[in-house]
């Protein structure tokens, strides 16, 4: 450790300045949302009564069936939208890695999803999969069906995890791409020169050394898909809320903001172990097995 | 050889896919926009019997629809240039300075991110009522930069470090102020990433639904709450596909702006000899 001359208090000083509209804004901001959601769940800032601590909140919650059973849908859309995405992401990344003709445009078309706002997109998937929708006329019309099939509101949630796919997708493409193309083609030559299979080189040299970039793509859907609402409300089973959707009819229809607010942290805390349990396995499982 | 003609079928295969999944559902979008109120459209007909523009004429005369375009043609470029502004200093501290915990200071840039929109919406929200803060509009834009605050972040860091030192060093040597320096050197190089910046976080806030919705219920709208109030429980679809259009057909048209001014300043910015 150096001492602490004039010139580096200096430094430390502009680097303070420097951050202090940024990345202090998002600190101070997302910091006070926080502190707000886990004060309001245990009772602090109430909008009618005493402020006090009170557990009464979270006792409620945690024996509601339906926070229960929210937190379990929520978790399977989220952990399938997140595999489905980051397989599928690594089909086209693989297929992606050298240039050929019409690549680009296929990597363009890939990405136009993200163009599309989530709304517009549930609204889309509506009217292709609608009592009337194009799914079912056009199966109807070749007679496959005589009676319209129910795909909208499905109690699954497959529509859901659909459009998440759908939209998430292309984020997991755009980080997984950048290294799985940095592969050396020598190291993958030399692998079929072994012997090794198509899928061997895949699980023991893409794998490990996509490893990081395939974590972040986990992560980033998987807590994307735990918050949503949108989708859900459009186009998910009327059977169960997801989490999201659950806090917000807690608050806005009980008008119960402490519990809405042991809801919000019930979801953080989902989102976040969620996640990094998903990175956690991923990483056992690609360089576990690699020993 | 068999690898190229393979790629080629997956390839034609892949196109007909996306257009089965692109062009059919807009294509259904802009016909339900089109159907004219006298002749519903319904089975068994394939297509509509009778198009108009008698509902976009409709929705823009007894809806709030020209309001909540308002809003967020005004919300959008304030939130764009604010965010660009408190961004940057930020992403010059990641991209050109040397600090202790750098690494930890650009994950929590990425907070924003990692909390659920929803949860972010509605305690904000509620810290704007225990503040006594009602005014919609700076609300909506406060929490809007905050939300995209990550993107610009990212965007310009990598945009500040391929600033090239010795251009730097060579403005200062030539005895240029720090005006001098920062038009020569920083801005040639910042230009796509200012941009790139302004363009990305412009349509994520046009889109924003979470934080629009719940700050700005019942009375302030936008064009995503707007849409969401024609697809939720009381849906009309040929409003509904009306709203999606004007939603997402200037977003397009902006991001092949925004690959075009790419593509042109790629090459020319980083300057110098290589």
């Amino acid at each position: 450790m150096r001492a602490y001359s004039p010139s580096n208090w200096k430094h430390t000083g502009v680097v303070l300045l420097c951050l202090l509209p940024g990345l202090g804004l998002i600190i101070l901001l997302i910091g006070t949302v926080i502190s707000m959601a886990v004060a309001q769940s245990v009772g602090y800032f109430n909008f009618s009564g005493p402020s006090e601590f009170s557990l009464i909140y979270w006792q409620k919650q945690l024996a509601s069936p339906f926070l229960h059973r929210s937190v379990l849908y929520s978790a399977k859309i989220s952990l399938l939208s997140s595999l489905i995405s980051v397989g599928l992401a690594y089909m086209f990344a693989m297929w992606l890695r050298r240039p050929f003709p019409g690549s680009t445009m296929l990597g363009g078309l890939l990405k136009a999803p993200m163009m599309v706002p989530g709304l517009v997109a549930a609204f889309l998937l509506l009217n292709v999969i609608a009592f009337h929708g194009f799914v079912n006329e056009f199966l109807l019309w070749t007679n496959i069906i005589s009676k319209p099939l129910r795909m909208q509101n499905d109690s699954f949630g497959t529509a859901v995890i659909f459009l998440q796919v759908w939209k998430q997708m292309p984020f997991a493409l755009l980080v997984l791409i950048g290294p799985v193309q940095s592969i050396h083609n020598e190291i993958f030559d030399a692998a079929r020169d072994l012997g090794a299979s198509a899928w061997t080189r895949f699980r023991k040299i893409v794998l490990p050394l996509t490893l990081t970039a395939m974590q972040a793509a986990l992560i980033l859907v998987f807590i994307r898909a735990a918050g949503d609402f949108s989708f859900q409300v459009i186009v998910g089973p009327r059977e169960v809320s997801s989490m999201a959707q659950y806090m917000y009819t807690v608050q806005r229809l009980y008008g119960e903001w402490n519990e809405a607010a042991v809801v919000a942290v019930v979801l953080m805390t989902m989102s976040l172990t969620g996640a990094l349990l998903l990175a956690a396995v991923s990483q056992f499982l690609v360089t576990g097995r690699r020993r | 050889m068999r690898r190229s003609k393979l790629n080629i079928l997956l390839v034609a295969i892949l196109v007909i896919v996306l257009v089965l999944w692109l062009a059919v559902p807009f294509g259904m979008a802009l016909l339900w926009s089109l159907v004219d109120p006298s002749k519903a459209w319904s089975y068994p007909d394939l297509l509509p019997q009778k198009l108009s523009f008698v509902r976009w004429t409709e929705m823009w005369e007894t809806t709030n629809l020209a309001l909540a375009m308002g809003h967020s043609y005004t919300l959008a470029p304030i939130v764009a240039v604010c965010t660009l502004i408190l961004a940057a200093p930020t992403a010059y501290a990641f991209a050109r300075l040397d600090f202790h915990g750098k690494t930890a200071a650009q994950m929590l840039s990425l907070l924003p991110l990692v909390v659920p929109e929803f949860v972010t919406a509605l305690f904000f929200t509620s810290l704007l009522y225990k503040l006594g803060i009602y005014a919609k509009f700076p609300a909506i834009v406060l929490g809007h930069i905050v939300l995209f605050l990550p993107y610009a972040i990212r965007i310009l860091t990598v945009s500040f470090a391929q600033v090239r030192q010795d251009l730097i060093d060579a403005a200062r040597d030539l005895g240029a102020s720090p005006w001098a320096r920062f038009s020569s050197a920083f801005l040639p190089v910042l230009k796509p990433g200012i941009l790139a910046a302004l363009i990305i976080v412009f349509i994520q806030s046009i889109e924003e639904f979470a934080i629009s919705f719940v700050v700005g219920s019942p009375d302030f709208t936008t064009i995503p709450t707007i849409l969401y109030s024609y697809l939720g429980d009381n849906f009309i679809r040929p409003n509904a596909a009306v709203v999606s259009l004007i939603l997402v057909v200037p977003n397009i048209i902006l991001l092949l702006i925004f690959e075009r001014l790419l593509k042109s300043n790629g090459a020319v910015t980083v300057g110098g000899k290589g």
